[in-house]
């Protein structure tokens, strides 16, 4: 393959360098600013452990939420297409769609104490809005679709012979899903998870709204950090910054890895 | 009676795919099913397998009754036309699944892989993965795979149709000396006549969902019982006012027979086409290569047509 021209190559490199690269790499600058000590002992800043606690409680329930929605949801578009399958397909983009803080007051107006899901919740003692369950359906929602993508695409491509053959073979539903469409749907399955995570984690907006941003209680990581820097804390929103952005970086990374494992391991003979 | 197909009928939706067919597949033999695209065979197939479910009708194999028993209980032998191989699995997995699935042993299992591996010619492909081998490689770890559960029947649908013609070619010779070799009652699928006759011993012939004839490759093309299989088993021409069979014809300068004028010769290697016209009429007459040169046909020249003796 020819190689590109010089000029487009620099191109690139500033205009990624300029928006990625030293941005993320400026915001680790500044968290390690006053020294590795005065970082090691921001990180034991009580509020912010308690903040990446919360992210840490609401991503081990969204994620796994989704993934679980997600295969079932591409297995129901692509296997069994019908109006409610065309009609949920189109549905599901609305939350990328969205701006967040429309889904955060979507969410506050239908499960707040006083809207319609939330009223009756709240009779049953169920509280929703300004509290755990409010934070993690806002996540939940904000990445409904990053798994579905994923995979839709791929079981059309895969098909149901490879499924039909094991059934010849002797295999029952169960052990199929598990050694045949799990199998064939792994890294695109491990690539929208990716993509959920890194979504969950990072969101701000809609869970600002839902949560109520109350410290100690309903304030997760990404509210922790902007919390400290409207409250001229700006170190300390640094070093939150830096570890979210390190958590996202190594995450990607792993994935991409992995990725390229499996790629090698497919290669075709020439 | 290995496989008996009795009173089969199929709708999707509006359609009729299949109508009422009955037929009985005799242990051990090679039936094709044969028809144009639409003529429900391939439906028929994934009938007889389990992957289809059909409106009325039984299917036995060797006597059982098998109509609503789930395709992982009929024990049989399925292979797709695009084989269907477990990517994410070596060609040794591949094959080892169905016994996997039926708890063969661990050292068992290795011997029999490695025995069909080598049945099939694959030993040295163990350890690759599906997407490192050919089609054909690949239709043959296929065929190791469905053959490792010692099914009942082998059932191939268009198995030859993702090939070349070469490796095709190669690929028939090769599959119907297996099946001998391992005597298992098949029945393949196909759309392709001469593939149907080169390989199978017995051919059943399907046309809108019904059964036009069945019987052996000799037995159909020399009597077909309907006009439809004689169109559809080899070229055919019209001589005063009748279908028959370009190579039925004959070309000579002279003796009996009607006077006609040579308009084409289209010479295709082995076999030369002579195109002639009679009246209103255009027969073409289908010349080996050694009779074309014999009588050297020239373009505006007058022959002698008759039947051939």
């Amino acid at each position: 393959m020819r190689r590109s021209p010089v000029w487009l190559r620099l191109l690139v490199l500033v205009y990624v360098g300029a928006l990625v690269a030293l941005p993320l790499g400026f915001i680790f600058q500044q968290a390690f600013a006053h020294g590795v000590a005065s970082f090691v002992s921001a990180l034991s800043d009580p509020e912010m452990d308690k903040a990446m606690e919360l992210t840490a409680l609401v991503a081990l329930v969204a994620v796994p939420l989704n993934a679980v929605f997600g295969i079932g949801v591409s297995l129901w578009i692509v296997r069994h297409p019908s109006r409610i399958t065309r009609l949920l397909d189109a549905l599901i983009d609305v939350p990328l769609a969205l701006s967040p803080i429309i889904v955060g007051l979507m969410l506050e107006l239908a499960y707040a104490q006083s809207g319609w899901f939330g009223h009756p919740l709240a009779a049953w003692g169920i509280k929703i809005v300004f509290s755990y369950p409010g934070i993690v359906l806002a996540s939940v929602f904000v990445s409904l679709p990053l798994v579905s993508r994923q995979l839709t695409p791929l079981l059309r491509e895969v098909g149901t012979h490879q499924e039909q053959t094991a059934a010849t073979l002797g295999a029952g539903p169960v052990r199929i899903f598990f050694t045949v469409t799990l199998r064939s749907i792994t890294w695109a399955a491990a690539y929208g998870i990716t993509l959920t995570l890194a979504r969950v984690i990072g969101e701000y907006g809609a869970v600002l709204i839902v949560s109520g941003n109350i410290s100690y209680l309903t304030e997760t990581l990404t509210l922790n950090i902007g919390n400290n820097f409207e409250n001229f804390n700006a170190h300390q929103g640094f070093v939150g910054a830096s570890l979210l952005a390190t958590v996202s970086v190594l995450v990607l990374l792993a994935l991409g890895f992995a990725r390229h494992r499996e790629r090698q391991r497919h290669e075709y003979r020439h | 009676m290995s496989i008996a197909i009795r009173g089969i009928s199929k709708q999707f939706g509006q359609a009729t795919v299949l109508r009422e067919i009955s037929d009985e597949v005799p242990q051990g033999s090679m039936t094709a099913l044969l028809g144009p695209s639409g003529s429900g065979k391939s439906t028929l197939l994934r009938i007889i397998a389990g992957l289809e479910t059909h409106d009325a009708g039984t299917i036995e194999l060797n006597g059982r009754d098998v109509t609503g028993v789930p395709v992982r209980h009929r024990n049989i032998g399925f292979c797709f036309q695009d084989y269907a191989p477990f990517n994410q699995l070596t060609v040794f997995d591949n094959v080892a699944y169905g016994l996997k699935v039926h708890r063969v042993a661990k050292a068992d299992r290795r011997r029999r892989v490695e025995e069909l591996l080598g049945l099939v010619r694959l030993e040295e492909f163990s350890d690759r993965y599906p997407r490192q081998l050919s089609g054909g490689q690949r239709q043959r770890m296929a065929l190791a795979r469905a053959l490792a559960i010692e099914p009942e029947v082998l059932l191939l649908d268009e198995p030859f149709a993702a090939l070349d013609a070469q490796v095709g070619g190669e690929l028939r010779t090769w599959v119907r000396s297996l099946q001998r070799e391992v005597g298992i009652t098949t029945i393949l699928v196909t759309h392709n006549q001469v593939e149907a006759m080169e390989v199978a011993d017995r051919l059943v012939i399907l046309n809108d969902g019904r059964i036009e004839q069945v019987g052996t490759p000799h037995e159909v093309y020399d009597r077909p019982a309907t006009a439809f299989v004689q169109g559809f088993l080899g070229p055919l021409t019209t001589w005063r006012g009748t279908s028959v069979r370009p190579h039925d014809l004959e070309l000579g300068r002279d003796g009996a027979g009607t006077s006609v004028e040579v308009s084409d010769v289209v010479r295709l290697g082995f076999e030369v086409r002579v195109v002639v016209r009679d009246g209103a009429e255009a027969p073409w007459v289908q010349l080996t290569h050694d009779e074309a040169a014999r009588l050297n046909p020239v373009v505006g020249e007058s022959l002698v047509l008759r039947p051939r003796q």
